[in-house]
Parts: C-alpha cells; structure tokens; sequence
C-alpha cells in the first residue's frame, strides 16, 4: 500500500516566449513525467508534447486492458512495468520521429524524457537526456537519472578534456527522444520507503538550483509549496529557461509488519475522505 | 577551405589551409604543422580539429595560453574572422569568399542541442587520445555476490532488481525460520548497488549490521540471511 502526496509545475521562466516542457502526474497511475523539447520555432513544445501523451495514454491502456495483449519484452533484467515503460518510450520516439522527418518545420526536434513509475515495492526511474531525477532519502539526496551529456559523459568516461571542452557543449546532448530511429533510457529500479521524496525536474531548475538546495527545499513542506519555493527560487536567478518540476512524496510505504495497522489507517482514510465529500 | 594566416605584429608570415577531417597542431617543437619559434608558445600549444563542417580549436594546456578575440579558451568553435593569439603571434581565421560556412554551432548558446552521434565520434577520434577519451562512456562495473555458505559460486548482479528470499522466483533463495517471500532485494543504480529489506521476520545483514531500510554496499560487504552467508564484490 502506498500513499504519495504529489505536485507539479511547470513555468515559461522569464527569458522564453514559448514553454517547451511538458510534463504528467497521476498517482492512480503511478505515473510521473517530464519532458523537455528542443527544436525550432514551436517543435519542441510539440516534441515534449508527444512523447508526454504518448507515454502517458499507453500506460493507462495498459492498466485499464489489463494483460490481455501479449508484449514484447525488450530487456529481460527488467520488470515488467519496467519493460512496458521501455516500450512506450520506444513508441513515443518512433511517432516523435516520423513527425519530425515528414513535417520540415518540425526537423531535428527531440525531447528529453524524465519517467517515474510506481510497481509495487519499487518504483522505476528511466531517462533520455538531462532533466535530472532525484532521490531524497533519509537526508541524502542522489541523482538517480544517468545524464546523456557530451560533458557528462567524458566526465564519467574518466576524460582529462571534458575541463576543456568549451560552453557551446554545456548544453549538448548525446541522445534525446525523436531525433533518431531508436533511443535507448537509463532505468533503474528502486525499493521505496515511507518519507521518501522524489523531485523529477527540467534544467532550467537544476540548472540555477544545487542538489543541495533542494534538498533543503523539500523537508517539512507540502509538495505543491516545494514547488512553488523552487520555480521562484529558479526564476529569481535569471529564469532564463522553462522551468517544470515534480515533488513526490511518499507519505505511507507498503507496511510488512502488520496488517492490522494498515486497517485501521484505511478505515481512518475512509472517513476522511466521507467528511471531506460532504464538505464539497 | 578556409585559411589560417600567420602573423607577427602586423606582418603576414605564412598561410595555411585547413582541411576537412585533418587535425593539425600549433607550437614550438619542429614536429607541429604550424611551428612557431618563440619561447612564449609552448613545444604543442594548440591544435585545430575538424568537426563536421566546423573546426574547433583546442588549447593543449599550454603554459601561456590561447585567447580568440582577447579572451583566453580552452576549446572554442572557429568563426570566420576569429583572430587567435599565441604568444605575441596571432593566426586570423577566415573562410574564402563565397565559401561555404557551417552554420555556426554556438549560434543560440542557451538552447539546448542534440550532438550529431557521428560528429561525437568524429571529434572523439580525432581528438588526442588524452585530452578526449575516445570511449563514449566507462562502462559501469558488474557485481557480483559470491557465496561464503549456503551455496556455491558466484552470482552476477545482471538484473537492474535482484530479489533475495524463501520463494523460489527469487534470484537468490534462502531458507530459514522468518525469512521472507521476498525478504531484500539489489538494485543497480547509475552510483552503485544497493541492497533494501523488503518484509520478513528475519532481517537480512550488511556486515552483522541490521538493515531496516536500505544502504549502499560496499566492495567485500558480507551479506547475510538465512542459511545465506555472501560476500559482495565488483569486477571492472
């Protein structure tokens, strides 16, 4: 049993005319995106557009069809939520891309794509390209996302020159959504606890905001005022990008001890939730 | 092709044409393409690479510097007109007339740009081999759990999630009084492997420490559960 109190915004920051980022939640879903777009004149918008409702409308078909469709399982190491997460990535690149190499306004878009999705006692975290995901737990903070950077990438490869490469790589990507026949994400699959928080973000935030800081922004607030408190935070240093972010936090974990507790609490919830529908 | 033209305070030295897909090297040593004889340029001070249709110039962490335009880079996209300074020598970078000029990468710096794969690896192979490496990425080490009791060999960490426990779909079974279906589990992430407890009576053990949560293991971290004693290591 999981409960999470989730929030999401998503800011044109103060430099752009148009917002590129897209971004989805649904906690029925388990199902948390975001997406940053690139390309000229309007593509990216339309990019990020894409890959987001793509994603998203093929997992809630997935969920309401049960497994009455036979799927293909792309990694055999993967769950497999983990697999049908792959394979609608796999399929937002493919519409993405044949958007883009039929229509000359949109060539060359793409999209980065920040995904997390709830299994039962983990939750999947994939990615293609930069907009970072981050795990707040038990007082740490790590990026869980792997970023697909030219920088990054020599950094990890251990590389002397990724200190020489100059700025016009600090933004270049090695892979994005919709710029080629194929993309590959970064997964992982992660076991999560009760108090854990997950901040899914574009780089227009993690961009002017440290880790660091936001960890400090996420302790003791609701999701929806630590979003606020960023997008402000990330505008009042220049907002010279879109800014979106996700706040996810896990407010009840699935209880191994006992079940009776876990009764209690439900029937607590339900009676909450009476008095409140009352209320509307 | 455009022309590199060497110059000693207002005098033109020499020309050079750059060519696609060739590199060439600036400095003291007779070795370089360019060779300038002064102490204030190092023995390989600079080089020139071309890039797709571009040509980037990379300083080779020379003791004095390389400026474009009076401003000291590292590595910069040449442009034509780009006016580079060595020492008291300068080369000015210029594109032919009615030449054709790539359109100019760093053009919208702020917006952020997909990196053709087969210009990274055109510039990864063209590069020096110490200051680019030309592996895309090291690849992440493989862990393994090798058993200490309760079993025999090694099991390689394959999975992104490996689960640990009495049922038999597990990855790694163990029995034992309390032992949960699934009692812990392994997940790979891009830092490292972690091991989480999942649900059971009987606590798994990271170095004869309980683990309630989960933490991050460590090379020769001794796992325990059950009859399941194993000791975790990685292999490059």
């Amino acid at each position: 049993m999981i409960i999470i109190e989730s929030a999401g915004i998503t800011d044109i920051g103060k430099k752009r005319k148009i917002n590129e980022d897209s971004m989805f939640l649904d906690n029925n879903l388990g199902l948390y995106l975001v997406a940053d777009g690139m390309g000229g004149h309007r593509a990216g918008e339309v990019a990020s557009n894409i890959v987001v409702e793509t994603i998203s409308n093929y997992i809630k078909k997935l969920s309401e069809d049960d497994d009455t469709q036979e799927f293909n399982i792309p990694d055999e190491t993967l769950s497999s939520k983990a697999n049908h997460l792959i394979s609608a990535i796999s399929l937002s690149n493919r519409i993405a891309h044949q958007v883009s190499s039929k229509n000359e306004a949109y060539r060359g878009m793409g999209s980065t794509l920040s995904a997390v999705y709830f299994n039962k006692n983990t939750f999947i975290a994939a990615n293609v390209g930069d907009s970072p995901i981050y795990l707040v737990h038990n007082g740490d903070i790590e990026l869980i996302s792997v970023p697909h950077t030219v920088i990054a990438e020599q950094e990890a490869a251990g590389s002397e020159g990724s200190r020489q490469l100059g700025p016009e790589f600090y933004n270049m990507l090695t892979r994005a959504v919709g710029t080629d026949e194929t993309v590959k994400p970064d997964i992982c699959e992660i076991p999560y606890f009760k108090n854990d928080i997950i901040v899914i973000c574009s780089d227009g935030l993690s961009g002017n905001v440290t880790p660091n800081e936001i960890l400090n922004a996420v302790e003791n607030k609701s999701s929806k005022t630590i979003c606020h408190y960023l997008i402000e935070l990330a505008n009042e240093r220049g907002g010279d990008d879109n800014i979106s972010v996700i706040i996810i936090k896990i407010k009840s974990a699935h209880s191994n001890t006992t079940g009776i507790k876990w009764l209690i609490w439900r029937v607590l919830e339900e009676f909450k939730y009476l008095f409140i529908k009352k209320r509307v | 092709m455009p022309l590199l033209t060497l110059k000693f305070k207002d005098n033109a030295i020499q020309d050079f044409t750059l060519q696609k897909e060739k590199s060439i090297t600036i400095g003291r040593q007779n070795n370089n393409n360019i060779v300038i004889e002064n102490l204030a340029v190092s023995g390989h001070h600079a080089k020139i690479d071309s890039v797709g249709d571009g040509f980037v110039l990379t300083d080779l962490q020379s003791k004095n510097g390389c400026f474009v335009n009076e401003r000291l880079v590292t590595s910069h996209w040449l442009k034509h007109g780009d006016i580079i300074s060595i020492g008291k020598h300068t080369l000015i970078f210029e594109y032919r007339q009615g030449e054709v000029r790539p359109a100019v990468p760093s053009g919208d710096m702020d917006k952020t740009m997909v990196m053709d794969t087969s210009k990274y690896r055109d510039m990864m192979s063209k590069s020096d081999s110490n200051t680019l490496s030309p592996r895309m990425k090291k690849n992440a080490p493989s862990g393994f759990l090798s058993y200490l009791s309760g079993g025999d060999g090694e099991v390689e960490l394959e999975k992104k999630l490996i689960k640990i426990g009495k049922d038999p779909s597990c990855d790694i079974v163990a029995s034992g009084l309390g032992v949960g279906r699934t009692a812990a589990t392994i997940s790979k992430r891009p830092n490292g492997f972690y091991l989480s407890f999942v649900g059971g009576m009987s606590k798994i053990k990271v170095n004869s420490k309980v683990i309630k949560e989960s933490v991050a293991l460590k090379e020769f971290d001794i796992i325990e559960l059950g009859s399941v004693k194993m000791q975790f290591f990685t292999k490059e």
